[in-house]
């Protein structure tokens, strides 16, 4: 720790690392910014790759630990893709930032993957949230944080929290929905942004009730129908009986066996309910009349009390 | 495909030209094999996939390993199974909605993570955070990384085979935990930062109750130093296992204890210091060859640094206030700002670009995990598959922290 502390000695300030990497480049420095403790250099599109491997590989700036990498939406005028290095020898960082080419329709920026292992997986991000194509990467695909065919590109100002269309947020805690003064302002969704609420709960509601739907009781009449199919099959009747008719006989055995099994347990049980009901009335009768009991003598004590 | 070979023994197969022919059940039926690896035996290329739920993947992680009979090809981590999207939905919070939303991505650092956005937020605003805030926040931060340096060191062993450990870990976990549940209220997502300092004040004998679990912790560190590193088991299943050389490590963006295996002592509270630690001694233990054996022993010893800065803390704390006050919509002014801190499982970093609005235009979340999860497919090509289980649980990371 203390070797790197003295290193520091040696470390650039942001003026001087501008002034080299404008030495180093030419007009690919577009502008720096120094804000709130970070020092932010612009980088035409054109030579972001150079200025990237010219941080890394100068060795008065030394950027060797690959910090982040990501976009910015950059409204109207497409996204931006930023770098952020730290140099573990000088103790510096900085931000290298790029407006990308091809607007919104087709944002594209060079790769720096050659330059540094991490952009592979920053970058596929980056492409993954924005649509940003990085020419020279070896593999955008497949998306590497949302689910397979994902359709849109989540992180960008045009792609609505969908959830805070269809249903507000529970009481007035949304930014977005109070106005400068913390006033509420409902925000009404736009036609077409996302199905509201209502249609929301009427779909949900329309598929709950497919869900939960109860298996159709199978009609006698079906039987019926059946049976006067397999009759009239035999419309030829010869008097002797056919091999399917005794197994048929014997399956009809069996099943006015079970029916009168089932019509028996059937009484049981109703049997049962009739007595769990029966006891249940009397001792909810019985509570009762302890309560009017209790109540006449409370009111008998009332009475003596006030006499 | 013929039937007149004969195969007597395992020999004789081995001076065969390397395609063999073993006899089946009936002629013209023969087993037609062909040499892929470089070994004697007949290997062939298989996929095999560990995940999504895996033991040794804390959480939902899947990972591809092309094999070639034991040996690893190539290791292809698939993430994203645990995708929530918080930084959309930071776009749609307040700056204090965003301390509770935060905390989440790394479920055993919450303190670490609301610190970065309450500092960036500061850093903003150019607010003066009162000086107990500032001693108090390093205090929760440094109880924070021994929680989730002791849940690594007991799931690690445990990975590796060891169970008693893990019991171990818990019984200091639970006290730590009770004490940060006394001053914030929560055990895993605290939300106890806010701009301008903490929520409220730690109660009355928390000091007294953070001096004695420190005092606690330290003497049964030596525990965990006999029972896992004095292992000899142990030594085997991580010595000279996946070791990081120092310049892929920083191409990659690997910080953390998994950096410091490799030697390099970059650790923010040193070399950028945040908060007070500028004002005092932070010790940065590092390892020398970058293998699982190192990276576990940083690990283990960043919990003895903790502890001395926590000492340490207890003796600077000043009285005052913890907060200030804040006026009823915290709005960041244009602009943008990086803030870095050190998290138990490495840097994070936090860029936040605001429009002058009460959400931020963009708050980019680097997580340590995401970066450090990239190395794995470095460590694993051409180790054993018993190895990559090991080098697995040694790049220490939280599956929410990968995924956000």
């Amino acid at each position: 720790v203390t070797d790197v502390l003295a290193r520091r000695d040696r470390a650039l300030t942001p003026e001087e690392t501008e002034e080299l990497l404008r030495d180093r480049l030419g007009d690919v420095v577009q502008r720096s910014v120094l804000e709130y403790g970070v020092f932010t250099l612009w980088i035409s599109q054109d030579g972001w790759q150079r200025a990237v491997e010219a941080c890394r590989d100068e060795p008065l700036l030394a950027y060797d630990l690959f910090d982040n990498l990501f976009a910015v939406d950059a409204r109207n005028e497409g996204f931006d893709v930023v770098t952020v290095l730290y140099s573990t020898s000088t103790g510096n960082r900085i931000a290298l930032r790029t407006r990308c080419d091809g607007g919104r329709e087709a944002p594209t920026c060079p790769s720096v993957t050659g330059t540094y292992r991490g952009a592979n997986w920053m970058e596929r991000e980056a492409w993954d949230m924005f649509g940003i194509e990085f020419v020279g990467h070896p593999a955008l695909e497949p998306r590497i944080l949302t689910i397979e065919n994902f359709e849109g590109w989540p992180l960008r100002k045009d792609f609505h929290l969908v959830s805070r269309l269809a249903k507000p947020w529970p009481g007035v805690k949304e930014p977005a929905e109070t106005d400068e003064d913390g006033n509420v302002v409902h925000r009404v969704p736009q036609l077409g942004d996302a199905p509201g609420p209502y249609e929301l709960d009427k779909a949900m509601a329309e598929q709950a009730k497919i869900a939960n739907r109860l298996p159709e009781p199978e009609t006698v009449e079906g039987e019926q129908v059946e049976r006067a199919t397999v009759e009239s099959d035999r419309t030829e009747d010869t008097g002797v009986p056919l091999a399917g008719d005794v197994e048929q006989h014997l399956e009809d055995d069996q099943k006015l066996t079970h029916e009168a099994d089932v019509e028996v347990a059937a009484q049981e049980t109703a049997g049962v309910q009739d007595e769990a009901k029966r006891k249940a009335d009397e001792r909810r009768r019985e509570q009762a009349e302890a309560r009017a009991r209790k109540a006449a003598e409370r009111a008998a004590g009332d009475e003596e009390e006030d006499a | 495909v013929s039937s007149d070979l004969t195969v007597t023994g395992a020999d004789r197969l081995v001076q065969q030209s390397r395609e063999r022919i073993l006899p089946g059940t009936a002629p013209g039926e023969d087993l037609h094999l062909e040499i892929v690896g470089e070994g004697d035996f007949a290997t062939a290329d298989m996929s095999l996939s560990i995940g999504p739920a895996h033991p040794a993947t804390h959480g939902v992680f899947r990972i591809v390993l092309e094999m070639d009979g034991e040996r690893v090809r190539t290791a292809t981590p698939v993430i994203g199974y645990m995708h929530r999207g918080f930084e959309k939905l930071a776009e749609y919070r307040d700056y204090r909605q965003i301390q509770a939303l935060v905390n989440r991505h790394d479920w055993l650092s919450g303190f670490s993570n609301e610190l970065g956005v309450a500092l960036a937020v500061e850093k903003m605003l150019e607010m003066e955070v009162p000086d107990r805030a500032q001693w108090l926040r390093m205090l929760m931060a440094e109880w924070n990384r021994i929680l989730n340096h002791l849940m690594f060191i007991g799931s690690y062993a445990l990975e590796l085979g060891a169970i008693t450990p893990m019991f171990y870990a818990f019984r200091e976990r639970e006290d730590i935990q009770a004490l940060m549940e006394s001053a914030t209220g929560g055990r895993l997502h605290f939300t106890a930062n806010q701009p301008g300092g903490l929520k409220i004040d730690v109660p009355k004998g928390f000091l007294k109750r953070s001096r004695e679990i420190s005092t606690i912790t330290r003497n049964r560190l030596p525990d965990y130093k006999d029972l896992v590193l004095g292992n000899e088991i142990f030594h085997g299943r991580t010595k000279g296992i996946g070791p990081l050389p120092q310049d892929v490590a920083l191409s990659i963006g690997v910080t953390g204890p998994t950096l410091h295996a490799t030697g390099i002592a970059e650790d923010s509270r040193v070399t950028e210091p945040y908060l007070k630690y500028g004002e005092i001694d932070v010790p940065v233990p590092v390892g020398e060859n970058g293998d699982a054996y190192d990276r576990f022993y940083c690990l283990l010893h960043r919990i003895e640094a903790s502890l001395d800065i926590i000492d340490q803390i207890h003796d600077h704390l000043p009285s005052g206030p913890v907060n200030q006050k804040l006026p009823k919509m915290v709005k960041a002014p244009e602009g943008s700002t990086y803030v870095r801190t050190e998290n138990p499982l490495g840097q994070l970093g936090y860029w936040l670009e605001s429009d002058g609005g009460r959400s931020p235009w963009r708050l980019k979340m680097r997580t340590p995990s995401f970066s450090n999860v990239q190395a794995i497919p470095y460590l694993m090509e051409g180790q054993l598959l018993p190895d990559a289980i090991s080098i697995l649980g040694s790049v220490f990371f939280v599956v929410g922290d990968i995924d956000r």
